[in-house]
């Protein structure tokens, strides 16, 4: 009985655990090998070299390897913060205006939003390239109309990352505005109409139970946030190539550039276990500073 | 819907309200909007500056103009045998697996869990490099099999189907037990029926994702263009389109990757709403 029992329980388990095993957990323990090892891409793993940490020497130092990845590892977390302080406070407020019930169009606003999310990324980056074109683009014609001159967008190193966050929040904003909304849903309304009774106006409603209540909706949007700007990529790829200036090289592009196309796997590992322990301290860090603020309250 | 735009008497914050979804909605479809109706224009009109916003005589030469450059056809089919393939996959091992953490108790199941659960939260990029010698190395390389392979079971359909399935009740399993159905059988006609709009849910989350991802195919398929899937033809497209500027091909070409999963959500957004808030506010 027993016997059959476990049996039973890995027929069930395998082939999702044996999947996950071989095609997630064990490449993951292989980065952490082979970033302490030289090794070409292009060759079986049994050749290569064991050279410590010197490639962690070498991203962090002073010559052009170390200077690339200092600077792609520089533009992911302004990339990072930049796309989650904007999408943190956008999507709440298009939550709000999709939860709301006093003037309808709120769904239509949800379903035009999310569909956005649905779009291919890499259809997204071409449709934004022509919409960013500094001359046959419609963004500066628009501008014009408003008196602004016209804008380099992605053509200028001071420009081009912030571009590439606009076009980004544009595709994931939908995906943070169902997260809002379904947090909104599980306020009870009897809490506002008691802030009402206390006096409250609606906007002591919205610091003083909409805000507070949204916290843990918040918390994993902003994981998910930082998880998914990480991974940008389809518009540097095939738009930027990282520039211009190497302005918008970005981790998940120069990973690639280096541990695929230039073959160097030992190098690009390491590059790819200091992002790892990166976001796991990010992550930390970002549940430390919600428990602070609980315990404030 | 009562076909009022406004609830009683509209306030002056009711109009701003209503002018601001508007407003939101509008900027929103632009681009998807700008894409098709550059779709729709001449070369010579795709040119002009300042650009034209809507075509004089709107036509459908560039998409024939796709199917020049690229295999189109071809593009979409390993699109679609890609995005099945996936899907069905994940679907079995999700419910086989969702179903044994929650209805069994073993050893080390909430560890079991928690490891495959923080598969979850690891970009692609991070195992990109051993995963692509590995899949090589296995004689997968540059095939749709090499696509697929990695992709037939994840950690969010194992959450998903878990949440699920721990709502359907003991006796009706219990019930099929004492028929003496199969624990396989149970998972899949006494379960899966249960969990429809779960399954629904993930079937179409899969689908989606594995059409439009990009960075795995790209590095799997090594130039292998029969077997690209058509957001990575849509990169060949701009690339050819590099010497001769033809931005009414590649939005074309935008446009018909854009809508299958457009199509797909638009019909069934119920679900994919319904799947986010379970795995937002379960979890």
């Amino acid at each position: 009985m027993t016997l059959s029992r476990s049996r039973t329980i890995w027929v069930m388990l395998t082939p999702a655990v044996a999947l996950i095993g071989v095609f997630i957990l064990v490449p993951m323990v292989l980065t952490i090998w082979l970033s302490f090892h030289e090794w070409s891409t292009q060759t079986g793993f049994g050749t290569a070299k064991f050279v410590g940490l010197r490639n962690f020497e070498d991203i962090f130092g002073p010559i052009s390897v170390g200077r690339d990845f200092k600077r792609a590892y520089l533009n992911t977390a302004i990339y990072t913060c930049l796309s989650v302080a904007i999408i943190l406070p956008l999507s709440v407020l298009l939550g709000l205006l999709v939860h709301q019930s006093r003037v309808t169009g709120g769904n239509v606003l949800r379903t035009v939003l999310f569909s956005t999310y649905m779009v291919p990324m890499i259809a997204v980056a071409l449709v934004w390239s022509k919409l960013y074109s500094p001359t046959e683009g419609p963004i500066n014609q628009m501008l014009s109309w408003v008196g602004i001159g016209p804008q380099p967008w992605l053509s200028s190193p001071d420009t081009a990352l912030f571009s590439i966050v606009i076009l980004n929040v544009w595709q994931q904003i939908g995906y943070f505005t169902v997260l809002v909304i379904a947090g909104l849903t599980q306020i009870p309304t009897s809490l506002y109409e008691a802030a009402r009774i206390d006096g409250a106006n609606r906007i002591q409603g919205f610091f003083g139970v909409t805000l507070p209540l949204l916290r843990r909706t918040l918390l994993f949007s902003t994981v998910i946030g930082v998880i998914n700007a990480v991974q940008v990529f389809e518009p540097v790829a095939l738009i930027t190539q990282g520039g211009p200036a190497n302005a918008t090289n970005v981790l998940t592009f120069h990973i690639r550039r280096v541990g695929i196309e230039r073959a160097q796997g030992g190098l690009g590992s390491a590059m790819a276990v200091t992002l790892m322990l990166s976001l796991i301290v990010a992550i930390i860090l970002i549940f430390a500073l919600a428990r602070q603020k609980e315990d404030r309250r | 819907m009562t076909g009022a735009v406004f609830r009683g008497r509209p306030s002056t914050g009711d109009v701003l309200v209503l002018l601001a979804i508007i407003g939101i909605a509008v900027v929103a479809a632009f681009p998807l909007v700008w894409m098709v109706l550059s779709s729709l224009k001449t070369s010579a009109e795709s040119m002009q500056t300042p650009p034209v916003w809507i075509p004089d005589t709107p036509n459908l030469a560039a998409f024939g103009e796709v199917a020049d450059v690229i295999d189109a056809r071809r593009s979409f089919l390993n699109s679609f045998i890609i995005a099945t393939t996936t899907t069905a996959g994940i679907l079995v091992t999700s419910l086989m697996a969702g179903y044994a953490f929650a209805k069994y108790r073993f050893r080390g199941r909430d560890t079991l869990f928690a490891i495959l659960i923080a598969t979850m939260f690891l970009p692609p990029i991070v195992t990109l490099i051993p995963l692509y010698r590995l899949v090589t190395s296995l004689g997968f390389g540059a095939s749709l099999f090499g696509v697929i392979a990695p992709h037939l079971a994840n950690a969010f359909g194992i959450f998903l189907m878990r949440q699920f399935v721990a709502g359907v009740p003991d006796d009706l399993i219990d019930a099929a037990r004492v028929d003496g159905a199969s624990e396989l059988r149970i998972v899949f006609s006494v379960v899966a029926p249960a969990v429809v709009p779960a399954i629904a849910a993930l079937a179409l989350f899969a689908f989606v994702y594995h059409w439009n991802t990009y960075l795995w195919p790209l590095t799997v398929l090594q130039g292998s263009t029969d077997d690209y899937p058509i957001v990575l033809s849509l990169g060949r497209l701009l690339s050819y389109n590099r010497g001769a500027v033809n931005t009414g091909l590649v939005m074309a070409g935008a446009t018909l990757a854009v809508l299958p999963p457009l199509v797909l959500f638009v019909f069934l957004q119920r679900f994919f709403v319904d799947s986010i808030v379970s795995a937002g506010v379960k979890g």
